[in-house]
């Protein structure tokens, strides 16, 4: 293997590795708290709104994701 | 004086740390005791000083060279990632559309795995070496970035003292158990303990990621608790939904 090939591989073996670590098997959730992170960043200024959709977004995503797997399960069981 | 988040952090820190470190356990109790202790314990060492290493010239770099602000919002998104994956898994375990993590059932794949392959089984045994070094690197990784994470994200910014101290009693016990009883950590109850750190993970991603942006929560630190209440509340909630159509489902195929 050349030294460039080699450098490749290593590089894209250290973000496979990284994505599995942060993102693993739900790229909802990454994407859901992104966009908490930016709807939370547009109503900072508000002391009331900021604090109470923040926790509404993620109570939400949750809900979200469990619902998402729990269906997935259930069509796997059944297949 | 120690006030309330810094017990909390402690407690989610020691929390995180036994769960990883009774998976870790696991790996090595199986390599050790198929394919040798010498090996395993090298390859876990080998991995304790590559982790060793990280924590100093990561949490250094932070210290030094990043805003608090910017710091606490990457580690909170970071940890509200992490945090929201374990509550799911958690979830979705209680509720029965997951098996639940069975250390024992890890325990026989992994020596079945090990067992088949052939290889040296002298002094020095490569696979062991890997299984063990890859287990401990793997596991502990999530180990140091929570600590890490809660050790720089507080608002003084210097509990990686407190955060350190918590990941190495959480690990401690553990490993204290692991050797008394010499067999997986089976009884350690650890679907629920990833339900709580779940929940406690799930509570400082969202407070610190709030903070780093310049969101303002009511009553300050002590709003971590509000949040628990609300996170476990929800959690609890969603818990009896879904084991409930779980069932019904369940009823309904038989």
């Amino acid at each position: 293997m050349s030294m460039g090939k080699a450098v490749w591989k290593a590089v894209k073996s250290f973000f496979v590795f990284w994505k599995d670590f942060l993102v693993g098997d739900s790229p909802v959730l990454a994407i859901g708290v992104l966009i908490i992170l930016g709807v939370a960043y547009l109503l900072r200024g508000s002391d009331v709104l900021a604090p109470v959709v923040t926790i509404i977004l993620v109570l939400s995503l949750i809900t979200f994701t469990v619902w998402q797997k729990a269906r997935a399960r259930r069509g796997t069981q059944r297949g | 004086m120690i006030d309330q988040s810094t017990v909390l952090l402690f407690v989610t820190v020691a929390l995180a740390s036994a769960v990883e470190a009774t998976e870790a356990l696991t790996i090595l109790l199986a390599s050790g005791i198929t394919r040798g202790w010498r090996s395993t314990f090298e390859g876990a060492l080998v991995a304790l000083g590559c982790l060793a290493v990280i924590v100093v010239v990561v949490g250094t770099a932070l210290i030094n060279y990043v805003p608090l602000f910017a710091l606490r919002t990457v580690v909170g998104t970071l940890l509200l990632i992490f945090g929201l994956q374990w509550l799911t898994k958690a979830i979705l375990r209680q509720t029965g559309f997951k098996a639940p993590h069975d250390e024992h059932d890890i325990y026989d794949k992994e020596v079945a795995t090990l067992s088949k392959e052939a290889g040296f089984r002298g002094k020095r045994d490569s696979l062991a070496f890997a299984v063990s070094f890859k287990g401990v690197l793997l596991e502990g990784m999530e180990v140091i970035m929570i600590v890490i994470s809660f050790g720089l994200a507080t608002k003084s910014g210097d509990q990686l003292g407190t955060a350190s101290l918590g990941a190495i009693l959480g690990v401690g016990v553990m490993v204290t158990m692991a050797a008394v009883v010499a067999q997986p950590l089976a009884k350690v109850p650890e679907n629920y303990m990833k339900l709580g750190v779940g929940i406690l993970l799930t509570v400082f991603g969202m407070f610190w990621m709030g903070e780093g942006i310049g969101v303002q929560w009511p009553l300050g630190d002590a709003f971590l608790l509000v949040l628990v209440a609300i996170v476990l509340l929800a959690t609890l909630g969603l818990i009896a939904y879904f084991r409930r159509s779980h069932q019904r489902k369940t009823e309904v195929h038989t």
